[in-house]
């Protein structure tokens, strides 16, 4: 598997180097339109969940007698939005790219690995705002070397799964709403505008509920990493890279092996 | 696999199920469950043949014979339902030329992304890219995207971006009949120049006269099915004969009969032209290049006349006069006619290339000074090919040549 795909790097970073070109190419802002929605949904929900529903954040791993909602909320969306761009990056890539593959043969993933890529210069645009409000806060660590990790592990679990969608949703059309109206629900299932301490208080079941979602499993350890500034404990990041890898792997298995007649279910 | 041979195609069939019935949507799918395989059917069935390496192979067949599948099995876009198909070396396919432009991208963005989707390293690329443009000719427009392009850059292009991946085996699909004549030539002098290096090139189409210029040996679809397999020449007057045939027993006769109100109060009138074949005296739907056709005019005449000339004019319709017969111009004398007769005008091996040619006919008197009667665009009637010529012209011209 992994020689196939380093034999098709070529391919896959053309199918990249296309959809970077061609993103924003006839947008002034550019590359500043992928910060403009993260950044307009942090206002908002600051707003709304510091002066209406008043959550009250963890307080800052560098000083505990201060907190900051918004690097908080940020951190955990930084992480979801990882996710949640792989798949549905991913998903529409045969659908859009069925053209070419009616009528060319070559291996139907470079461009949906082609566009996680591009994916990830979004990520890393995110990344480097959320740095910057840590640094305004002086809320810094060696601990933020652990994000590195955990974040690759995130985005083989979400290319995983990307590619089951990918195929998934080239045969059935359907597949992509249903998927946009799961992420909605898993968005509020994740720790992200709340900490889970907020709910432990009100309803203990739906604790159960939301630490059950692997993507709590991701967002939690980078809350501690980068926000509270403490290393999780030492089998946790193993453990998200071995599930990244697991995820990744079967899901690169089941593309190919349902991708071959590609050129006819399209 | 044996080694003289750059794809085998073996007992492959290729079933597909019918779209209509194809559940798209999940909500069918869970609904009414698999679909029944009730409308499958088989686009290819059962068809061999052997591409020797290094030769120029034609697939050739009427729509939907299953020679683009047949292509698309061989470049791997399609697998097999039954049977294998092997085939060594670097393949690249001009199924659609440009098939993997982006729009929004310039020329030469989209010569390295359709050059990795062909198989090529970055490196391979950018040693065929200057050349790839000079090919195509339109280096002026390379850096802008290709959504301005005409489509005739868009093909050449592709085409040019194709023929330079440098692959071993070369499959073709009806994409020689784009791009101005210029270019069309300068297509079919790459491939020359392909196969001269030893490239096995398969060629579809169902422009004949191409592909006996340049293929060594030609199968022929037919439902699927292979009908034949063979030298060029051989397979390609098999088929026409086959499609000439159907057309024939499909078409209406060539037959003109004329108008009783037209006919000019005389003492000898035409009353209908027919397209015969001169053997069977049987009507003919059109006539061949080549093969001996006869026009059969009959006449009647109230009283006796003596040594009509019939003469017949061959009108292409495209508006220039071809030819004039007549028998006085052959020498021949009717004689005293009298009450109704069938004047056959034979023509050997029909010298007209393939077209659509009017027929007018006149009648005159002995001395050729008085016209009997006339009959303007009696009919149409359309010249096809069976041995591929396309040719330029009108008429193909007895001819020998010689070298010293």
């Amino acid at each position: 598997m992994l020689s196939t795909l380093y034999r098709q790097r070529a391919l896959v970073r053309a199918f990249a180097m296309r959809d970077i070109s061609t993103r924003y190419r006839t947008s002034a802002l550019g590359w500043g339109w992928s910060l403009v929605q993260p950044l307009a949904n942090l206002l908002v929900y600051t707003a709304v969940f510091t002066l209406v529903f008043r959550i009250t954040p963890p307080p800052l791993g560098s000083d505990p007698d201060k907190a900051s909602f918004a690097a908080f909320l940020f951190t955990g969306m930084v992480t979801f939005n990882l996710f949640s761009g792989l798949v549905v990056g991913s998903m529409t890539q045969l659908r859009s790219n069925g053209e070419l593959l009616r009528k060319v043969h070559f291996p139907a993933w470079a461009p949906v690995i082609g566009a996680s890529l591009v994916q990830f210069i979004q990520v890393i645009l995110e990344l480097i705002v959320l740095i910057a409000l840590f640094l305004v806060l002086m809320n810094v660590s060696w601990t933020w070397i652990l994000a590195i990790p955990i974040l690759i592990a995130m985005a083989l679990f979400a290319q995983g799964i990307g590619l089951v969608l990918s195929i998934m949703n080239a045969k059935f059309g359907d597949v992509q709403y249903m998927v946009t109206v799961a992420l909605g629900a898993l968005y509020f299932l994740t720790p992200i505008l709340y900490p889970i301490s907020e709910i432990e208080k009100n309803a203990s079941w739906l604790k159960n509920i939301v630490l059950t979602n692997p993507l709590s499993w991701f967002v939690l350890p980078m809350h501690d990493v980068m926000y509270s500034l403490k290393a999780p404990e030492w089998w946790v990041i193993p453990g998200l890279l071995l599930l990244g890898a697991s995820v990744f792997a079967i899901g690169f298995k089941i593309f190919e092996r349902t991708s071959e007649d590609i050129g006819e279910i399209l | 696999m044996t080694n003289n041979n750059a794809i085998e195609v073996h007992n492959v069939s290729k079933k597909f199920n019918r779209s209509a019935d194809r559940r798209t949507s999940l909500k069918e799918r869970l609904v009414r469950g698999r679909s029944k395989k009730t409308n499958e059917f088989w686009a290819v069935k059962d068809v061999s043949f052997n591409v020797p390496k290094g030769s120029v192979y034609g697939l050739v067949g009427h729509n939907g014979s299953g020679k683009s599948t047949i292509l698309k099995l061989i470049s791997g876009i399609y697998r097999p339902t039954e049977g294998t198909i092997t085939s060594e070396g670097r393949l690249a396919a001009l199924i659609e030329l440009g098939a993997g432009f982006h729009p929004d991208m310039t020329g030469r963005e989209n010569i390295a992304l359709n050059g990795s989707i062909l198989g090529l390293t970055k490196k391979e690329i950018n040693a065929a890219t200057d050349e790839i443009i000079d090919f195509s000719g339109i280096r002026d427009f390379i850096n802008d995207p290709v959504k301005h392009y005409s489509s005739g850059m868009y093909v050449r292009l592709g085409f040019s971006v194709a023929v330079h991946m440098n692959p071993e085996i070369l499959l073709v699909d009806e994409v020689l009949a784009v791009g101005d004549e210029e270019f069309q030539r300068k297509c079919f002098d790459h491939l020359s120049k392909l196969r001269k290096a030893g490239k096995t090139i398969v060629v579809v189409s169902h422009g004949l006269g191409s592909l006996e210029g340049l293929c060594d040996e030609v199968t022929w679809l037919g439902h699927g099915v292979v009908e034949q397999t063979g030298p060029t020449t051989e397979v390609i007057a098999a088929y026409l004969q086959k499609v000439n045939s159907e057309e024939s027993a499909r078409s209406r006769q060539i037959t003109a009969t004329r108008n009783p109100e037209e006919v000019v109060d005389g003492e000898l009138r035409i009353k209908s032209v027919t397209i015969i074949d001169p053997v069977t005296k049987e009507p003919l739907s059109h006539a061949e290049t080549g093969t001996t056709m006869a026009i059969q005019v009959d006449l009647t005449t109230s009283a006796p006349i003596i040594g009509p000339n019939v003469r017949v004019a061959f009108q292409h319709d495209s508006g220039p006069l071809v030819a004039m017969i007549s028998n006085h111009q052959h020498g021949i004398d009717f004689g005293t006619i009298n009450g109704d007769h069938e004047v056959i005008a034979t023509l050997e091996n029909t010298p007209l290339l393939p077209g659509r040619y009017r027929i007018h006919i006149d009648v005159f008197d002995h001395t050729g000074t008085q016209t009997l009667d006339n009959w303007n665009e009696v009919l149409e009637f359309p010249v096809r090919s069976v041995r591929g010529e396309i040719g330029q012209g009108f008429v193909d011209l007895p001819t020998t040549f010689t070298i010293t």
